[in-house]
This record gives C-alpha cells, structure tokens and sequence, in this order.
C-alpha cells in the first residue's frame, strides 16, 4: 500500500472527526435554543453557548480536588468514556471498514457498555458534598433515627447505572442487530454493501421497527430526559458527574456531543447504509439524520416529566420486545 | 388503610441525605430518607438553616414600622403576612376598616393566592422533570405578577395593608379594574386550558396519581392546614370565618384521592374560586375612602390573628406597649405541614420523595423560628458561652 493512500484516508478520517466535534457541541445548543425553548416560549441561550462556549469556558475554571477515594481514577472516567466513543466513531469510518477488524458490531457492543460501565464507576467513586450537609442529629425534634449508613447521592445514580447496563440499553443493543440479522453479517462493511445492493434497512417493516427501538436506546443510552434516572435533578441532581469541575467537565460536555453524532452516524450506517465518507453526498445524508435525532429527543424531553420504575420498566420491556419482534420479522423474510 | 410508619426497631440499612442545597428544594432544608432498595421507608426534615429572628427584631419597634417588616417574612406571602399583623393591631386597637379598603385588601389576597398557586404547580412540574410544563405556568403567572407590581408597586413586597386600611398607592382607579378584569379573563381561560391539557397527559397522570398519599385522619392528626388539608377532603377554610369575606360567594374546594394530582388539582380549582372572588369585589367595590387614620394608640395585652394565606393558617400574635410591639409570635402554615410532608415521602420512590414534600407547598424559610447552637462535641451553646465565643 503507497503512502498516500493511506495517508488520504488518515486525513479524511481526522477531518470528519473535527467535523463530528464540532457538530457535537454545536448539538446541545440546537437542542435548547431551537427545539426546547421553542416550545417553552422563551427566548433560550444562543446556540453556540449550550456546548462550543461551554467546553471552552470549563477548561480556564480552576480544578478542585474531587471528593473521592480514588480522584485520579474518578477523573480518568470522562476521558475513558470519550476513548470509548472515539473508538465507536473510528470503527464506523468508511475508510476502516477493511482492514479495522473492529468494524463490526460486537466491537461497538463492546466499546459503548464501556462507556456505560464509566458511569457506575464514576456513581460510586464521587462522594459529592450534596448529600453531606448538616451530617449531625436533628436536636431540637430529637433525630428518629441515628448512626445509620449514610450513603451518597452518587451511589443511588451507580446502582441505577448498574440497573440500565443490565436491561436499560437493552433495546439499542437489540436494534443494533436487526440490520446485521437481514445482511446476515456482523461487519459493518457487509450491512453497507447488503443495503446498497437491496435498499435502506429503514425501509422494510422490521428496519421501521428497528428504528424506532433504536431511538428509545438512544434517548436512553445518552441519559436524557425521560430516561435520565441516573443524573435527575429531583433526586441525584448530577449523579456521577457531580464531583467533575474544570477541564474534566469539559470532557464530559465534548464526550456527551461527540455520542450524539456517533450514535447517529451508527444509526446511518445500519439502518440507511450510508457510512459517512468525507466528499461523498453521503455525508450530507448523515449530517441529516444526526440532527434529526436530537431534534426529536429534544421534542420527546420537552414533553415528558421524568420516569421512574413505573414508566420506565414498560417503556424498556415495551421497545425490548418490539426489538424481539423485529428481530424475528428480519429473520423469517 | 394501615397507618404507613417504619417501625422504630425496624432494620433500615440505609439513609440518603437530601440538601441542605438541593435544586430540587427551592429552599435550604435538610431531609433524611431511610431507604431500602430505594424507596423511602421513613423520613425526617430539618429546617432552621435560614433562622432570620423577625420576631426578635420586632421585639419593641413601633407597631407600624413591625407590621412593615413582616411582609418580609415570606416573598410569596409577603401581602399575607403584613395583612395578618396589621389586622392583629387592628383587633386590639379596635379600629374599624372602611369597606373599600377591606375589598380592596381580599382583591390583593385573592391575587396574591393565585400567583402563589400558579408558583406551586410550577415547581410541582419542575421536580416532575416536565420543564415545559412549569415554563408555561410562569407565563401564565406573569400577567398576576404584573398585576400585583400595578397595585402595589413591586413584584413581590406588595403588601397593601396599614392600620385602618390600605396604603394610597393601592387605590383602585378605573385604569386599574379594568386592567385587573382583563388579566382574569387571560388567566382564568389560560388555566383552564393548562389544566385541561396537564390531565389529558397520562404519562403526567402515570407520576402523580397515588403519589405521596396522605389520607385524611393522618392529615387531621397532623393538624395539616390550608388547601394541603382540603385536598385530603376535610372542608375546612379559614376564609369562611374572616370578616372580610363574610360578602363574598366562593365554594370551599376539597378533594378524595389525596395525592400529589388531589394537591395539584386542589389549586387549579382554588385559583377558579379566587377569580371568581375578585370579579366579585371589583362588581362591588364600595365607594369612599380607603383607609381610617382616625385612631388611638392604646396599651393591648396580647392579641391573636388568624388568616388563610394560600400555603394554609397564618398567626401572627402581640402585644402592644407605650405603641411599640411585645412578645411577638408568626407561626406560617408550613410550620404544621412540615409532618404531612414526611409522611406522605413514605412507601414512595425516591425520585417521587422529593415531590411529595413539594406537594404540601413548603416555605421552610418563613418557618425558620428557633435554633440551638451545639458545637462540634455536641455541646448545646448557652447564651453566655456563644457570647464568649462569638466577637460582636
């Protein structure tokens, strides 16, 4: 192989991931301006503040230590997390398709409950001041109950992160596979080729179905309201972020945009074959269909209080078993 | 049904401490949750975080200038407040209000309990997660506010009363009525609507019915007050025994479910009666002046005001010596809700714990009364000690 063709492609994939950086923080913004505070009939911050201003501002606010018993190993999470991402981005590269052996599905399977598992690491390693205030006896009505087992805020938000790797995800990773079922190929590169030859998955009756069941794990994957047990404010406030400050919640805020176009690069991949080759029309289509998705999570946020076990367990046991069915649709036709 | 009670001895492994920060508290509090696999066994709330000593500071200041400083005792509240203290001078000094004065002061009162209904089912909303919900309800509440900013000149420090009526400023012109009966017409079918809209949302409905139940006995056990008691279904207002509404036609609205939707319907319903009781007093609004200053300044043992304020019953109780304020005493509603809020945490989903406290419409900063200072030994501080300790 001659150095420029690997070198071209080194350098398309590095743009689109500046692309991809890019469009991710610029995401949160479109989200609150355009769609939310559209709906709530006010104003809303401008675009550019939510993510790009955001990520930039944290990094020259000063570091405080975290409260942890292990900070130097809470504070690797956010940036094990956007490792993880970045590896599901460069397996959905086009260019990687044929000699990355990781451009398949169990790959991205992996690479994003690895990004999930952060989440109870970081749940359990924060002990945040939040749930720590006033730790003395109530004197004056006499205290009901005394030297109990104080836990933190963050330990609910691990033990609900634990609950979501478990069965929360579950209907994305059951949609991930409709399309690998109908290409009868795990590959990332065979699903694309099997779509250009036969058409979008998104087009048959189980891709349609796969689509949707896709959405509800995408929304729940990236913790957003209704979904958001394990970072509600009426509870757990931050969760497993709340003890990141500075360049660390930077991190967290690149990493959050940076799943939203990933997720949404995979969803182009799988369910409409289009992977997302710089200069190609293709990558119109993407950039499409990344919006679109956070567009409509934002129309869903907006409208829907938080869950809690009483609409969260159907929703995912609803979507879990439109995945089984779709899964059995793309395997009987 | 059972009383919900964890049992003393009850092993429970687990406590989740919420606040005294919180950003779903819009106050500082601490509460303790005794939690098993997530849901609340028993809770405890602290408050005294916020201890302000208004009554301490009333303590020997000239009667007008003490009712002043209570409408700063609660921003939502603050008419209420001043209202019930002035009224408890005037009970003592025996002064007769002019009847325009009285309507005009129920007309503030009225619009004081609508935007305070309005702020209730907001942050109700809020801890629900439905942000939406809660933006359009401050919209909604936007036009009372103004209105309040019109007749009493601020946004939040409204408050209209002084001995023998109502101050200048809150007189009601032609400009002003006609004004206030459009801002009822707007809100009253803008309610509606939100109310219409909320109950058609069942995923809403799926988070609030059986949420935070709070049957009656306990809520009578608890001496609960105000529309937090009416939505258990006990049909008791205290507007019913004030003077000032004895010509007023309103019905006392109760609800059964007694639930987080009892609580949030219970003011959306109130908030139609408060309308109806303003477009009342504006219809009848007597004529002539608006406040007495005809009267005496005499010694009174003490006296004993109560009100309904929106949140519940408000006391205010002093008395007056050589024209200047002794020994008084401001006890806010949710002073005596502050039980029902950790009961009805109880058997709920933490996520919905917070809510069921909401749902009793807390100001535990009006509340803050007393304190002890212990030091880090858990040494109670005694007055001679902390004065020892403390450099003035």
């Amino acid at each position: 192989m001659s150095y420029s063709t690997m070198l071209i492609p080194a350098v398309e994939v590095i743009i689109t991931l500046i692309l991809a950086l890019f469009i991710g923080l610029i995401i949160p913004g479109i989200e609150r301006k355009y769609v939310q505070a559209r709906i709530q009939q006010r104003i809303g911050p401008p675009v550019t503040s939510s993510g790009l201003w955001a990520s930039v501002k944290f990094l020259y606010k000063e570091n405080i230590k975290p409260n942890s018993p292990a900070p130097g190993l809470y504070k690797a999470m956010p940036i094990l997390c956007f490792v993880a991402v970045l590896m599901v981005f460069l397996c959905l590269m086009p260019q990687n398709y044929a000699f990355l052996v990781l451009a398949n599905l169990i790959a991205i399977v992996g690479f994003l409950k690895v990004e999930e598992i952060a989440y109870v690491l970081m749940g359990s390693l924060s002990k945040s001041v939040m749930s720590g205030g006033l730790r003395f006896d109530d004197h004056i009505k006499g205290a009901i109950r005394q030297g109990l087992l104080v836990s933190y805020l963050e330990d609910i938000s691990s033990s609900r992160s634990l609950r979501m790797i478990i069965f929360g995800s579950f209907p994305l990773y059951l949609a991930l596979f409709i399309p690998a079922v109908q290409s009868g190929s795990i590959y990332l590169g065979d699903i694309v080729a099997y779509q250009q030859a036969h058409g979008p998955v998104i087009f048959t009756l189980a891709g349609a179905i796969g689509a949707v069941v896709f959405f509800v794990g995408y929304m729940i994957l990236l913790n957003e309201y209704p979904f958001s047990i394990i970072k509600a404010k009426s509870d757990v406030i931050e969760g497993p972020y709340m003890e990141l400050a500075s360049k660390y919640r930077s991190f967290v805020v690149v990493t959050r945009g940076f799943l939203i176009v990933t997720l949404g690069l995979l969803f182009a991949v799988l369910f409409i074959g289009v992977p997302p080759k710089l200069f190609s029309l293709g990558i119109i289509l993407d950039l499409i269909v990344i919006l679109i998705l956070p567009v409509i999570m934002a129309v869903c946020s907006a409208f829907s209080p938080i869950f809690t076990n009483r609409q969260f367990y159907p929703t995912v046991l609803l979507s879990t078993f439109l995945g089984v069915l779709a899964i059995g649709i793309a395997a009987l036709f | 049904m059972e009383e919900k009670k964890a049992k003393k001895q009850e092993i429970i492994e687990t406590e989740i401490q919420m606040g005294t920060v919180h950003p779903a508290a819009l106050e500082p509090y601490r509460v303790r949750f005794f939690v098993e696999d997530e849901i609340v066994k028993d809770a405890e709330i602290t408050i005294g975080v916020n201890h302000r000593g208004i009554e301490r500071i009333m303590e020997g200041l000239p009667v007008e200038k003490a009712n002043m400083l209570t409408e700063k005792i609660c921003g939502i509240c603050s008419n209420s407040h001043v209202w019930n203290s002035v009224r408890t001078a005037e009970k003592g000094l025996e002064v007769e209000v002019p009847e325009r004065a009285v309507y005009i002061r129920v007309i503030v009162g009225e619009l004081e309990r609508l935007h305070s209904h309005l702020l209730y089912l907001a942050h109700g909303c809020e801890v629900l997660g439905h942000e939406t919900f809660s933006m359009r309800i401050f919209y909604i509440r936007e036009t009372i506010m103004e209105l309040l900013g019109m007749i009493g000149g601020n946004r939040v420090q409204y408050g209209c009363s002084l001995i023998g009526g109502v101050r200048p400023r809150c007189e009601l012109d032609d400009n002003r009525i006609r004004r206030i009966l459009e801002g009822m017409d707007v809100t009253e079918k803008r309610i509606a609507d939100f109310a219409d809209r909320f109950l058609h949302d069942s995923i809403v409905l799926s988070r609030v019915t059986g949420t935070g139940y709070l049957p009656q006995e306990q809520a009578l056990k608890l001496a609960v007050s105000g529309p937090t008691l009416r939505a258990t279904g006990v049909k008791r207002d205290l507007r019913t025994d004030m003077y000032e509404y004895d010509n007023f036609d309103f019905d006392i609205i109760t609800q059964d479910t007694c639930d987080v939707k009892a609580q949030l319907i219970m003011r959306v319903l109130e908030s139609f009666e408060s309308i109806k009781i303003i477009r009342q007093a504006i219809r009848d609004l007597p004529e002539g002046k608006i406040a007495d200053r005809s009267w005496e300044m005499i010694d009174t043992d003490i006296i004993e005001s109560y009100i309904e304020v929106p949140r519940g019953t408000c006391y205010h109780s002093y008395a007056i010596e050589d024209g200047r304020v002794r020994g008084s005493i401001v006890r806010t509603p949710s002073m005596s809700n502050i039980g029902a809020m950790q009961y009805a945490s109880i058997g709920n989903h933490i996520t919905d714990a917070q809510l069921c406290i909401v749902q009793c419409d807390p100001c535990f900063t009006c509340s803050d009364r007393a304190m002890e200072v212990y030091d880090m030994n858990n040494n109670k501080l005694d007055k001679s000690i902390l004065n020892n300790h403390i450099i003035y």
